[in-house]
Parts: C-alpha cells; structure tokens; sequence
C-alpha cells in the first residue's frame, strides 16, 4: 500500500515537473494571483473566463494550469482582502477582519506574509491528505445526508456568534438578516420565488460577490471617504509601514494557529458544499476561544490572519478529493474545472484515478507544487502591493470602484449586480455607523440557504418525521457540540469569560 | 464645399453603388463581424460544452469568430430572452434545448419569450439521453423488478433530481405516471448533487442526465436498468430501453440547437443550417459528442417546429398534472 503511494506519487511528479507542466502551472499561479487582486473577481469569475484558454492544451497541461488559476485567485482574493477590505470570495471574509486590520496599523507586510506561509503549510498538509487517504475520505463524505448538513450548519452557525466583538443581541440581528437576505431567489422545492420583486435578475438569489463587494468594499470606501480629515489620515496611516516580513514573535504566534487551521480545514473540506466558508470561520472562532487575549481579535491579531487562510487553503486541498475521486463538483470553480475535463473528452468520475493515473497524480503533485510556487511568487510580491497602499487614496479608491464594478458584473453579466453593490454598500455603511460586524452576516447568507435546502430535504426523506436529526449519529453529534457551544456561550463560567461576558452585557 | 467634404461625397457615392451591386440576398456580407452564441446556461456545464465545441468549428467555416457569450440563469430563461430580442441579422444566435424552448415556456408561469413564434429554428445538434439508475442496494435488476418494488411499498421510495422542473424530474414523474408508481420527488440543486445523492443512498434512484451517470454507471457505484431514449444507447449496450422494458412510446431526451431571432434573414439561416449540419456529422465532432455523453443528431427547421410542439404538448401535460409550476 505504501509503495504504492510512493509510486504514485512518484508518476504524479514525473507528470508535473515536465517543463511545459510547470509552465502551465506557473502561468496558472501568475494569471490568477493578478486577475485575483482585482476586487470582485474572485475564483468562479476567473476560471470561467480563463477556461476556454486550456482547450487547446492537453488534458493534464489543461487541469494543472486552471488549478493554479484556481489558487492564484485564491491568494490574490487575500490579498485585496488584507490591503483594501475587498474579500474575493466568502472565506476570505474572515481574513478582511484582522487583516485589514493589521493593515491600517502598518502591518500589511507581515498580513501577506502569513497569508502566504500559512496557506502554504496547509496546502502541503492538504497534499498529502489526499494522496493518503483521498479514496475512503471521500466515502465517508458520501455518508452525509441531508440531516448531517443541516446539523452541521446549524453549529457552524452557532459558532459564528463567538466571531462577533460586538454584543451578542447584535450578532444574532446580524445572522437573522444573513439568512433573509439568502432566501432571496427560487426556493428549490416549490420553484416559486421569493423577494424577487419580479426581476428575473434575483431568480436565482443574490451572488456573494454582490453582497460582500457592497457590505465590505462598497462600505469601506464611503467610510473613508465622509470626511477629508479621514482620507488624509488613511493616507498618512499607511506611510508608517513597519517592516515587510513577519518578525519571530509574529511566526511563534501564528505557529499554533496554522497548525490547528489546517486540521480544522481538511476536516470540513471533504464535505461538500460550504467547506472552505465554514472552515475559515470556525477555524477564527476557535483561535478567539483558546487565545490568551481575545479582546486583540478584530483589532489586527496575526493569529486572525494565519487561521482562516490556513483552513481555508486545507479546504480548498481537500475539495478536490470529492471532485476528483467522485466526479461530485464541491461548489461552482470545481463544477468548472469538472466541465474542463470534460471537454478534453475525460468523464469525470471514479475511473479517473485508474484509467488515467498520469492525470489524477499529476494533478495532485502540482498542487504542491502550485502551492510553492505561490508563496516564491508572492513573498517578493508583498513588497510591491504595500507600494500600491501608498498611492494617494484619491487615485486608489477609484480604481478600486471601476475594478469592483467590472468584479461584479463579470459573475453574471448583469447589470442588476452592480445596482445591488450599492445597495449593499450603503447598507454597510449604515451597519458600520451602528458597529455591526458585518462577518456573521455572510456566513449566515452562505449558509442560510444550504441550510434551508437541507432541512426541508431531510423532512421530506423522512416523510416530516423531525426526530431524524437525533436519531442519526453524526447528525446527533454535531447537535450535542451546538448544544454545548450555546451553553459555553451562555453560562459565563469563569473568571475571563465573566469579564467578557460583563463587557459584551454593557455594550447591549 | 470643403475638400474633405468632396472625397467624403465620393465615398459615399461609390459605397452606395457597391451596395446595389450586392446579392439582395445580403448573403455576401454575413458574417460582417464576430458572431455572438448566447448560453442560457453557466461556463463549464453540458450545454456550455456541447456550444463550444460546435462555436469553435463554426467560426472557422464562417472566417469569423463565434464567441460564446453565457447568459446563465433562472433556469435558462435569461439569456433565451436576450436572444429573442436580439437584432435579427445572423451576429446573434443561440444554443436552445429542451429546457429553454419547452420545459421552461411550460413550466414557468411568465416567461418573456415565446419558443415557436420568437425565433428561427436551425438544426438540432446533438442529443444527450436520460439513465434510470438506481442505488446499487435497492433489490432490483431491472425496470420490472423496481416497478414491483416500487408498488409493494408505495409512498416509501425516493427519487433525486437535478430541481424542480428539470428534465430529471419530468422523466421521473412520466414513468410513475406510466407505470403507475409512487416514488418521492426529492429536488436537489442540480445534476452534480443529485448524483450524490444516488452514490451515497439518501435516495433510491435518479432518472439522469447521461454524462453525469454514466461514469458512475460504469464503475458499478450505480445500477442502470433503463435509458430513455428510442432506441439503446452505444455506450451502454445491455441496457434496455424504457420503451422495451413496457412502457411503448416512452422517450426523455434532452437536445440542443441553434437557434436565431425571428426575422434573421432567410439566406444566413440557410447558410448557418448547411454549415451546422456538416459540422455536426462529421465524424470528429460526433466523436467529441459521444465523449460527452452525447450523441450528433440534425434535423430541418420545420422538424425542430414540429418537435417543439409534440414536447411542449407532452411534457406541458406531465407538468401540469405533477403540478410543478415555477413562478
């Protein structure tokens, strides 16, 4: 068995390191670390409009060069994450709250650099999962029905009111909004719609990037913009960049949050549907709990960076385990990757592993080697996007508004989208003049309706019987943890936690 | 009179002469510039590939680009609704189906466009067959055997679709309604999840698309034990039809073909149709069909009309008696 991995491992780096390979991959990384860093277009935009450039390549050129798209994208999502508020996709939401926030105290450098080396480490961990253990994983992924789902984002749910730094009674408003704004759309059961308001443009619900380019990006700016003392004091603010690279205190800070963001994220990453998403939140939330200091969270501690993008690229990784193993996309960028495979005449499945091991080791080999080549590429970049802090915020937050435009139009070439940013941007506006985290309110708007889906999903199996949420055990389990989280949260045991729960009742 | 004026009066003239010397046919011109092939459907799923496939060959028999351009969403609907009123001239096609030309304008109860009267039909290109699979735990081996199983235990079996008012569903409910079964609709969102489904026996059976099946098909993870097209489908030769298994007349397939806007003129659609049809029967392309699932299949404008009406007849039925109506 072992020898045979090695083996594998072994055809798969013979596939990947072929010059023409590591081209492909190179081209990948660096196409989509550049397309990524433009604010709206996250990975689902970018691989859909750089797929058609692989049709002409062969299949394993074709699948390495858009995986590297894929995690370029990825990273370059970061990055304008931590640099200018602009989350690329629904993981990098979490990153935006302490990156963004060790950004506007100068430390955008050390930001990108965890970024880089904890994604990096997880990605290596991730790697090495599925080459392991890629095969049974996915079986048990299977075993996920609906009322697994629902339990299990019922907890991720419950988890993301530990996000908050604000007050608990805001936290939850901020979740109940989430999940109404995610009913927006065609209710999968009945196909009637809901909060359409007849445009067909909402027919199927609102996309992330319109919500979280208005709540975050949108918002941001007009915040910086209210008043000029603001916009020189940003200007100011980040002219006192102190030093590029993480400092020792910084890695050993980090260290145990990479470690434990990378296992929370290759947990999570198997199951389809919101792996990525629920990783990075959980992933932040446990780093809050078990810190010394919570109250540095949100206020640009390293250890906020590291986590989420740690579980996120672990995720990300073990993604490809369902898709690859199974044929089963895990969101729409596999779906889109599947379909590339597709048209290289490839039926995605489980015979892919047999009848063409080149491929499916090669993939998994330059994953790797996708991942190294990111963080070669990027740490040398990091430099230059601080530059980009400097330019005079005048120039900047246009460009930023132009490029958002164009992020958010490209998801579904429609114009309702870019109308729909404002609206979200003014609404962000407004929840930041009330100090509501906008962070809770994303989750729940990924998860609302997956949620929704897989409740009505498991009563209809079950033939409106509600006791199969207790009677099946991974369904039970994940209710048990929710139940003792809520209990964590509402007993306020001991000593610090007394305090903060004496703080939080004061904000209400 | 300026000089620049003159030489623009010169211009004029002789391009206003050119013109007349043109076929009146305005063949000769088409195509002036890149043509567009709206996809009603998003990049990288079956549609989308069937269009590429077909765009890339066609734009080089045009010598001009065909640029796929997708218009995914509510259920096809939106881009079908640009290319219905797109400017009639040839630059504007789009790649319609069954779900866009029938089951939606059936299924919906307000659509902005009408399948028959708003557009030109071209050819059908290719189309892709429905599987009947089931959980290889369910005990049974064939169609019979699951319509037993199915009626000694009504009201308990399940079925995973790929949504509501999708073709997986449709085929599903047909066959209960012929065979006189009671199988649970259980709508997921879309073909990859439904499958899943299948895979992991939250659900008994799934009334597929071809290329998300089959795969799973043939590596013994799912049962097939009917198609539903006509006649067997190549790639699984063992498996009965529908049809043979007792339930005559019975056929589910999805097609696809091109499409223009009503009032694109008479001599580019016939060029398009020559075109089309070569490039959907040479052996190649039918080659690249077959690898996704499909098959190349072509037909006369007055026989898509005639298909159209038979299905939105057909399924218009199935829909309204399932009562699934999307709003």
């Amino acid at each position: 068995m072992e020898t045979d991995i090695i083996q594998n491992l072994a055809l798969g780096f013979s596939t990947a390191v072929s010059p023409i390979n590591l081209f492909y991959c190179f081209i990948g990384v660096l196409v989509g670390t550049l397309i990524g860093v433009l604010p709206g277009i996250g990975p689902v935009a970018a691989v859909a409009m750089l797929l058609p450039l692989t049709f002409n390549l062969d299949a394993v050129g074709a699948i390495i060069m858009l995986s590297g798209i894929y995690y370029g994208t990825q990273y370059g999502g970061s990055t304008t994450a931590i640099l200018v508020n602009l989350p690329g996709e629904s993981a990098s939401v979490v990153t935006c709250m302490d990156g963004y926030a060790m950004a506007r105290i100068g430390r955008a450098g050390p930001a990108l650099a965890i970024a880089a080396i904890g994604s990096f480490f997880a990605g290596t961990v991730g790697t090495i999962l599925v080459a392991l253990v890629g095969p049974p994983l996915a079986e048990i992924a299977l075993k996920f029905g609906a009322p697994e789902y629902f339990s299990l984002m019922v907890m991720a749910l419950i988890a993301a009111a530990v996000l908050a730094h604000g007050g608990m009674l805001k936290t939850i408003c901020m979740i109940v909004l989430g999940l109404l704004v995610g009913i927006v759309g065609t209710d999968v059961n009945s196909g009637m719609s809901r909060f359409t308001f007849g445009a067909s443009g909402l027919a199927d619900g609102l996309s992330f990037v319109v919500v979280a380019m208005g709540l975050f990006g949108f918002a941001e700016i007009l915040s910086n913009l209210q008043d000029k003392a603001d916009t020189a004091s940003r200007d100011i603010l980040n002219q006192k960049i102190t030093g590029l690279m993480p400092t020792a205190k910084d890695m050993k800070d980090s260290f145990g949050a990479i470690l434990r963001g990378t296992a929370i994220g290759a947990f999570f990453g198997t199951l389809p549907g919101g792996g990525p998403t629920i990783s990075a939140f959980s992933a932040y939330a446990v780093e809050k709990k078990m810190a010394k200091n919570p109250e540095n969270f949100g206020k640009g501690d390293i250890r906020g960076v590291a986590a989420p993008e740690s579980a996120n690229n672990a995720a990300v990784q073990c993604a490809f385990i369902t898709t690859l193993t199974l044929g089963i996309p895990h969101g729409a960028t596999m779906a889109l990757l599947l379909g590339a495979l597709t048209i290289q005449g490839i039926a995605p499945g489980p015979q892919v592993m047999t009848q063409r091991p080149d491929l499916f080791w090669g993939l998994i080999a330059s994953m790797w080697i996708g991942n190294a080549m990111l963080v070669i590429l990027n740490l040398p970049l990091v430099g230059l996007w601080i530059k980009l802090l400097k330019v005079p915020y005048r120039f900047l937050y246009p460009a930023i508004m132009v490029f958002m435009a164009i992020g958010v139009y490209s998801v579904n070439n429609l114009d309702l989208d870019i109308y729909m940013t404002i609206l979200f941007g003014i609404l962000g506006y407004i929840f930041m003049k009330l100090k509501c985290e906008p962070a809770p309110l994303i989750l729940a708007f990924v998860l609302g309706p997956l949620m929704e889906e897989n409740l009505r999903r498991a009563l209809l199996i079950s033939r409106g019987d509600p006791t199969v949420f207790i009677t099946r055990p991974i369904s039970a389990a994940f209710l048990v943890a929710t139940a003792l989280l809520l209990a964590f949260m509402i007993v306020p045991s001991f000593r610090k936690k007394r305090e903060e729960a004496v703080a939080e009742s004061a904000t209400l | 009179m300026s000089m620049n004026n003159k030489i623009a009066g010169v211009v004029a003239g002789a391009l206003l002469v050119a013109a007349g010397l043109m076929p009146a046919s305005g063949l000769a011109q088409y195509p002036t510039k890149p043509v567009r092939l709206i996809v009603a459907f998003p990049a990288g799923g079956s549609t989308d590939i069937i269009a590429r496939l077909v765009a890339q060959r066609l734009g080089e028999k045009l010598g001009q680009q065909v640029i796929v351009d997708n218009r995914g969403g509510a259920g096809g609907t939106i881009g079908t609704e640009i290319a219905a009123k797109a400017t009639p001239d040839g630059h504007t096609l789009t790649m319609g189906t069954t779900s866009t030309h029938v089951i939606a304008p059936a299924a919906y109860a307000k659509v902005n466009y009408d399948p028959v009267k708003d557009f030109e039909p071209i050819t059908l290109v290719a189309s892709t067959p429905y599987l009947l699979v089931l959980h290889p735990g369910v005990k049974a081996n064939n169609l019979k055997e699951f319509v037993a199983l199915a009626k000694s235990q009504p009201g308990k079996l399940n079925y995973a679709s790929a949504g509501t008012g999708s073709t997986t569903q449709l085929a599903m409910e047909m066959l209960n309604r012929a065979a006189g079964m009671d199988i649970v609709h259980i709508p997921y969102s879309g073909n990859g999840p439904a499958g899943a489904a299948a895979l992991g026996g939250q659900v008994q059976a799934l009334f597929g698309s071809m290329p998300a099946v089959l795969p799973h098909a043939q590596a013994g993870r799912l049962r097939p034990i009917a198609v539903g097209t006509s006649k067997r489908s190549p790639a699984l030769p063992n498996v009965p039809t529908v049809a043979e298994s007792g339930y005559p007349g019975f056929e589910v397939s999805l097609w696809l073909g091109f499409f223009a806007p009503k009032g694109t003129p008479k001599a580019v659609l016939s060029r398009l149709q020559k075109e089309l049809v070569a490039i959907a029967n040479s052996p190649d392309m039918a080659a690249q069909f077959e690898k996704n699932g499909a098959s190349a299949v072509t037909n006369t404008p007055a026989e898509m009309t005639a298909l159209m009406k038979t299905e939105l007849d057909k399924y218009g039925k199935v829909i309204k008696a399932a009562g699934i109506q999307l709003k």
